[in-house]
């Protein structure tokens, strides 16, 4: 099947070339927009090419450092708490009877609802006046009671990573059970005999063994969460005040509501860096434990 | 199945039932609030929209489980004015396009990349990994001026296009891999006959990689169903999405509406669950594409 050199061609190009116009295009177009000055709402083409000025202008943009700040504090939360979950239902659900197999099921399900969706359900729940989340946290920890959950800067980001933690951990928490399901039973047993607890044996023997497949999930829930959009829309809108407003929601508010183009995708383009410093890692990552 | 079988005698209470209860009450215990509190994580926001879409307007605000249900909510988001009815039609035609589009590219290549020898085979399949990282708000800035400049906003088509910037790459790997698997001799022997290429996708690799297929395109389904950037930047009355459907719902003119939001959002979840579950023996492999094997 060998001969074939210019068909087998035939069968990649549609795919790359289609792959090609929806992705490097407009990864180059933006690029040379970043350059450009161009308010969207005063005239219909690009303006003259200005240099770098629209990243300089990024770089003592109070804003922009704000949503570097609310970008990276999400990331990182919602991440650690995301990994951290899942590990745990992972090794509650690890092992293969009924009642596992139900609930492994019922794992599926948070990944598959609309992001935005899962936003606005949270902004519902959280209500003061009638959700259900706030009438539960109350009667559990009565000092919470006066919190506006939303309202307040610091509770709006928590539960915007909460938000992201419920969608996510349920899901990596399948790929974990599927990476302790391939732990050799004698490893397990060994650790017993010679007298490991059960906290022990996840300590030393489960972790250590999935830790390839921990670190390569912790590397694509970051890329994801650097991504997250949906629900800053649905659920904060940004705020109160500044205070979930993520790298990316800034870059959709300078594009599309101040139209500001030239200066959005500079702003884009920074987000692209650091994307590529988190891709770099989890590819190199993948050439050296994934295979 | 015989690792059920085995795993489950080990739970089975044999003789002395009661002594064994005791023995392992602890456990019993700690399990039990194990999967209650599981079930009341995952489930909790599900059941919340769930049931508040089959509530009045009353019992919305208030956190009565037991209520009399009615379809009240559904009848009004389907009645005009402002019926969801073509939102949903839009949504049903963006995703099923985006999967009909797809799938045949991301087959052909994926089989290319799998059974030939390419020139640059690793450096082209590292792109395609790559363009995930790609944040999707730096995709829409060009398209929102290109598609702007040939008044092609607002357009159903512009959002199938942009849509296969993230459904390509992830179709390509995940079929790829699927592709990997299959054995390569009945290939073989139906070139032996004289399939010629389109023959042998036709007749033999398009059957073989069905399970693939369909994974790739509920995967890619689910995914363009539920998009919402690329839908609030492109579109803006005729070509809306559910998903957009769901921020006019959320916004009314006092304010928000919840067992109206709710209905809306029953609709657009509970099809994605039936789908979500119709895969869920590939459900992992799914968004990890590169990333297993």
């Amino acid at each position: 099947m060998q001969s074939k050199s210019v068909t087998k061609y035939i069968l990649l190009l549609p795919a790359l070339l289609v792959l090609a116009a929806t992705t490097i295009y407009p990864f180059f177009s933006a690029l040379i927009l970043s350059f450009r000055y161009w308010r969207m709402n005063k005239s219909p083409v690009p303006g003259k090419f200005v240099g770098f000025d629209n990243y300089l202008r990024a770089f003592s943009d109070p804003n922009f450092w704000n949503s570097m700040v609310v970008t990276l504090r999400f990331t990182l939360i919602s991440v650690l708490l995301t990994i951290l979950l899942a590990l745990v239902m992972a090794i509650f659900l690890r092992q293969n009877n009924r009642a596992n197999y139900f609930f492994r099921t019922l794992l599926i399900l948070p990944f598959a609802m609309a992001p935005v969706l899962k936003g606005y359900t949270w902004k519902f729940m959280l209500n003061d006046f009638y959700g259900i989340y706030d009438f539960i946290i109350d009667h559990l920890l009565p000092f919470a009671a006066d919190i506006n959950w939303l309202g307040d800067p610091f509770w709006a980001q928590f539960w915007l990573a909460m938000t992201e933690v419920w969608g996510w951990a349920p899901y990596i928490a399948l790929v974990f059970i599927g990476a302790l399901s391939v732990i050799p039973q004698e490893t397990l047993d060994a650790a017993e005999i010679d007298g490991c607890n059960n906290w022990q044996k996840i300590r030393h023997v489960m972790i250590p063994q999935i830790m390839p497949v921990i670190l390569i999930m912790t590397l694509l829930k970051t890329i994801y969460s650097l991504k997250m959009f949906d629900a800053v829309v649905s659920l904060t809108g940004g705020g109160p005040g500044r205070a979930t407003e993520t790298l990316n929601y800034f870059v959709y508010k300078t594009g599309f509501r101040f139209f500001d183009m030239g200066y959005a995708s500079a702003l884009a383009w920074i987000l692209v860096f650091i994307f590529f410093i988190f891709a770099m890692l989890y590819e190199r990552t993948l050439m050296r434990e994934g295979r | 199945m015989s690792q059920v079988n085995a795993m489950s005698t080990a739970y089975r209470p044999a003789p002395g039932m009661v002594s064994w209860i005791m023995k392992n009450a602890s456990t019993l215990f700690g399990k039990s609030i194990g999967y209650c509190l599981l079930t009341f994580i995952i489930f909790l926001p599900i059941f919340w929209v769930g049931t508040t879409a089959f509530k009045n307007s009353v019992d919305a605000y208030s956190l009565n489980v037991f209520f009399k249900p009615t379809l009240d909510n559904f009848i009004d988001i389907f009645s005009e004015p402002g019926s969801f009815f073509p939102l949903l039609k839009n949504s049903i035609i963006v995703a099923s396009s985006t999967v009909l589009v797809t799938i045949p590219l991301a087959l052909l290549c994926a089989y290319g990349f799998s059974r030939f020898h390419i020139l640059g085979e690793k450096t082209l399949l590292i792109w395609v990994l790559s363009t995930q990282f790609i944040p999707p708000v730096v995709i829409v800035i060009p398209f929102y001026t290109f598609f702007r400049s040939i008044r092609m906003l607002d357009s159903l088509t512009g959002l199938v296009i942009i849509n296969l910037s993230f459904s390509l790459p992830f179709a390509i790997w995940l079929l790829k891999g699927f592709v990997d698997g299959l054995p390569r001799a009945t290939e073989e022997a139906a070139v032996i006959d004289g399939c010629n290429l389109f023959q042998l996708l036709r007749h033999v690799v398009l059957p073989l990689s069905m399970p693939g297929i369909i994974t790739a395109a509920v995967f890619t389904f689910i995914q363009s169903w539920n998009e919402f950037l690329f839908a609030l930047i492109l579109t803006n009355t005729k070509a809306t999405t559910m998903t957009i459907g769901l921020i006019g719902a959320a916004t009314g003119q006092e304010g928000v509406q919840w067992e109206i939001l709710s209905a809306a959002g029953f609709v657009v979840m509970v099809p994605m669950f039936v789908l979500a579950y119709s895969i869920r023996e590939y459900f992992v492999q799914g968004l990890t594409m590169g990333s297993e094997k």
